[in-house]
């Protein structure tokens, strides 16, 4: 049972990371190395907001995703836009350009020190047993949780939602979509808006459960392979390949050597380059821009 | 707002150095600031400068001010060598320090080896390197050493326990803290335990349950675990999630003394060589006003480490007279002692042939259920 636990905790951590790196690609073709510092920068910006709504600690959630998602949306106003045109190299090494400035900024700001958003919120992480003698932490039962939220919200978002349309409508043919009356900025920037509240998210879950150091940064880029597995133009995709990645880590802890924990995701992205390049539920046409 | 734009842009791309000053003694260290174990290194760092600019501000050494550079390498080991290159070829210093990861090490010893500039490990882990017989170019100022501290932490399971003990070991995916778990592991039968599992741990995990769940299955009732900070805490943590009752021995790294007092577990003990803030030495209250007094960054509990190193640093230069160089500065260091005030069990002594100290202490503290309390004072090992 805790077997099945670790498998869920871990993919839905991945799930939740993946999902900013799909949406962002799946509306302008961009990828975005800069969404582990993005996501970092989520968590910090909760330190931040604990110790200003000190005692009301649903404010200062509340303050910090807002902030996340205006991050986000200005990332995009104030750089992102001005690379639309350019080259998609030239936007993707944009972003690892962000992602150095944004790490060198937080260890200015925050330090290395390792630091506990909950204990500055006031919130304890008691285990939970779960039937059948597994055991979750409550942030990690409520990252579970959050991500099956935020994955069910953006399935209906992109389905139903005026915007949503807009956003696949964009991504599938940005000039038709721009002749059919449609403000490709406002759409690009409500994508880096939701990718960074997704990211940022689970940044803040992750820094609840076991505390925040500037190296969760890289636990963005682990995540990274779940969203190339399932395909980097698919949210279903991103759901199965963290399931997949996630199951290939815990398993490999347990059952061979946890060394090869860190190895083993890029292992399943390399044979699933080999086998299906454009990932599970992507399509070859993505391949051909990419 | 630009200013600080301009200097995170510095501090990430490993560019932060102060202005050289020609006549003054320069020093040149490579460091994680950044980086997976940086809440390690970065504090010692921090403390070595305010201790630095203590010295400058009270006349210098000798006359002369010390010019300590900076460089980050986030804890890697590309970053490290071309950090050492550039100040060793560009600074032209006369000391290279490294505290940083020990993955660094080899690209930053040859460095120094090839220019003839003596080399001292600062908060970071002591190398074989510079125990006896020591290599004449290597020193060293940490706490923490390989093996010793291993055989510390056992000894002191072995006397705290009341069964039998059944031990699991937790590493984080370094060269050194695989090696101290591999030994750890060797000599835990040797004192009548059972020596389980070891969990080497990638640095940074998202999850370390799996990790912690596996310890606990393999039925251990002890853990030892010699890794960065985040490594040891965060298994533990996940240990106590998964309803585990054991008992925890960890290093007592920089962040120990605070971290007791978060968790307030009383079956986790830290195993270290330096004092803890809670005996109020003489000398800690030094450091905590200075800290205050620069705007430390970092509580003045992690200061101990840098603090050391900046005492030792002072000493080598002060031995080594004005004009300095390389080669001097590495006669003074053979020949060195230095009164750390309580800080810890024993003086920093280093001669031709041990470049480490002539005994290592230890000491044991954890959370006695209202403040951090001390359980095993100074016991000592001879470095031979």
């Amino acid at each position: 049972m805790q077997l099945a636990v670790n498998i869920v905790v871990l993919s839905a951590i991945y799930a939740l990371i993946a999902c900013g790196y799909v949406l962002i690609y799946r509306v302008s073709r961009v990828l975005n190395l800069a969404h582990g510092e993005l996501m970092m920068l989520g968590a910090y910006l909760l330190l931040a907001t604990a110790a200003s709504f000190a005692g009301n600690p649903v404010a200062a959630i509340a303050a910090a995703v807002v902030l996340s998602l205006a991050v986000g949306i200005l990332v995009y106003v104030f750089l992102m836009r001005k690379m639309t045109g350019e080259m998609v190299l030239a936007a993707v090494l944009t972003t690892v350009a962000l992602g150095t400035l944004l790490r060198g900024l937080m260890v200015l700001i925050w330090s290395a020190q390792q630091q506990y958003p909950g204990q500055a919120l006031g919130f304890a992480n008691p285990a939970i047993a779960l039937p059948g003698g597994g055991r979750i932490s409550t942030f990690a039962a409520i990252l579970v949780v959050t991500t099956a939220l935020v994955y069910g919200g953006l399935f209906v978002f992109l389905r139903f939602g005026r915007w949503g349309v807009r956003m696949r409508a964009a991504g599938q043919n940005p000039l038709l979509a721009a002749q059919r009356g449609i403000n490709l900025h406002a759409v690009y920037a409500l994508a880096w808006g939701l990718s960074t509240l997704t990211g940022s998210m689970a940044g803040m879950l992750i820094a609840l459960d076991s505390g925040l150091t500037s190296s969760m940064t890289v636990i963005g880029l682990k995540a990274f392979p779940a969203a190339l597995v399932g395909g980097l133009d698919s949210l279903v995709g991103a759901l199965v390949g963290a399931l997949i990645i996630g199951a290939a880590e815990v398993l490999s802890i347990q059952y061979i050597d946890p060394l090869l924990s860190d190895v083993v995701p890029f292992l399943v992205l390399i044979a699933m380059l080999i086998v299906r390049p454009w990932g599970l539920f992507g399509t070859r046409e993505e391949l051909d821009r990419v | 707002m630009r200013s600080l734009i301009v200097a995170a842009a510095a501090l990430a791309t490993g560019a932060f150095s102060p202005a050289l000053a020609q006549d003054a003694y320069v020093v040149g260290i490579t460091a994680a600031l950044t980086g997976p174990p940086a809440s390690t290194y970065a504090p010692a760092v921090d403390a070595l400068r305010i201790y630095i600019d203590r010295v400058n501000a009270a006349g210098g050494i000798n006359g002369k001010k010390v010019n300590l550079i900076i460089q980050d390498d986030s804890a890697e080991p590309s970053k490290a060598a071309a950090n050492a290159k550039k100040l060793l070829t560009q600074d032209n210093v006369v000391l290279l320090l490294d505290a940083s990861l020990s993955s660094t090490y080899a690209p930053v010893v040859a460095e120094a080896k090839g220019a003839g500039v003596p080399l001292v490990f600062a908060s970071s882990v002591c190398p074989k390197e510079v125990y006896p017989p020591a290599n004449e170019g290597q020193f060293c100022t940490t706490a923490f050493a390989s093996t010793y501290d291993s055989r510390a932490a056992l000894a002191f399971v072995k006397e705290t326990a009341k069964e039998p003990v059944k031990i699991g070991f937790a590493a984080m995916a370094i060269p050194l803290s695989r090696g101290e778990m591999e030994f750890a592991a060797k000599q835990a039968p040797g004192l009548g335990m059972t020596a389980l599992a070891i969990e080497v741990i990638p640095p940074p995990t998202a999850d370390y349950t799996p990790f912690a769940t596996k310890l606990k299955d393999a039925g251990a009732n002890w853990v030892f675990s010699w890794a960065p900070w985040v490594t040891q805490v965060r298994t533990f943590e996940a240990l106590r999630r998964l309803d585990w009752k054991g008992d925890y021995i960890a290093w007592s790294h920089l962040e120990a003394e605070g971290e007791l007092k978060r968790i307030k577990d009383s079956r986790l003990y830290v195993v270290g060589a330096n004092a803890l803030f809670e005996d109020k030495l003489p000398i800690q209250k030094e450091i905590a006003d200075a800290a205050q007094k620069a705007g430390g960054k970092y509580p003045p509990e992690q200061m101990t480490e840098g603090w050391i190193a900046g005492m030792v640093i002072e000493a080598a230069l002060k031995g080594a007279g004005w004009p300095a160089t390389p080669a001097k500065i590495q006669a003074s260091m053979q020949n060195l002692k230095v009164d750390l005030k309580g800080l810890r069990g024993g003086p920093i002594e280093w001669t031709k042939d041990n470049h480490f100290r002539t005994k290592q202490y230890y000491r044991v503290y954890k959370w006695d259920g209202s403040k951090v309390a001390l359980v095993k004072n100074w016991f000592s090992y001879d470095v031979k």
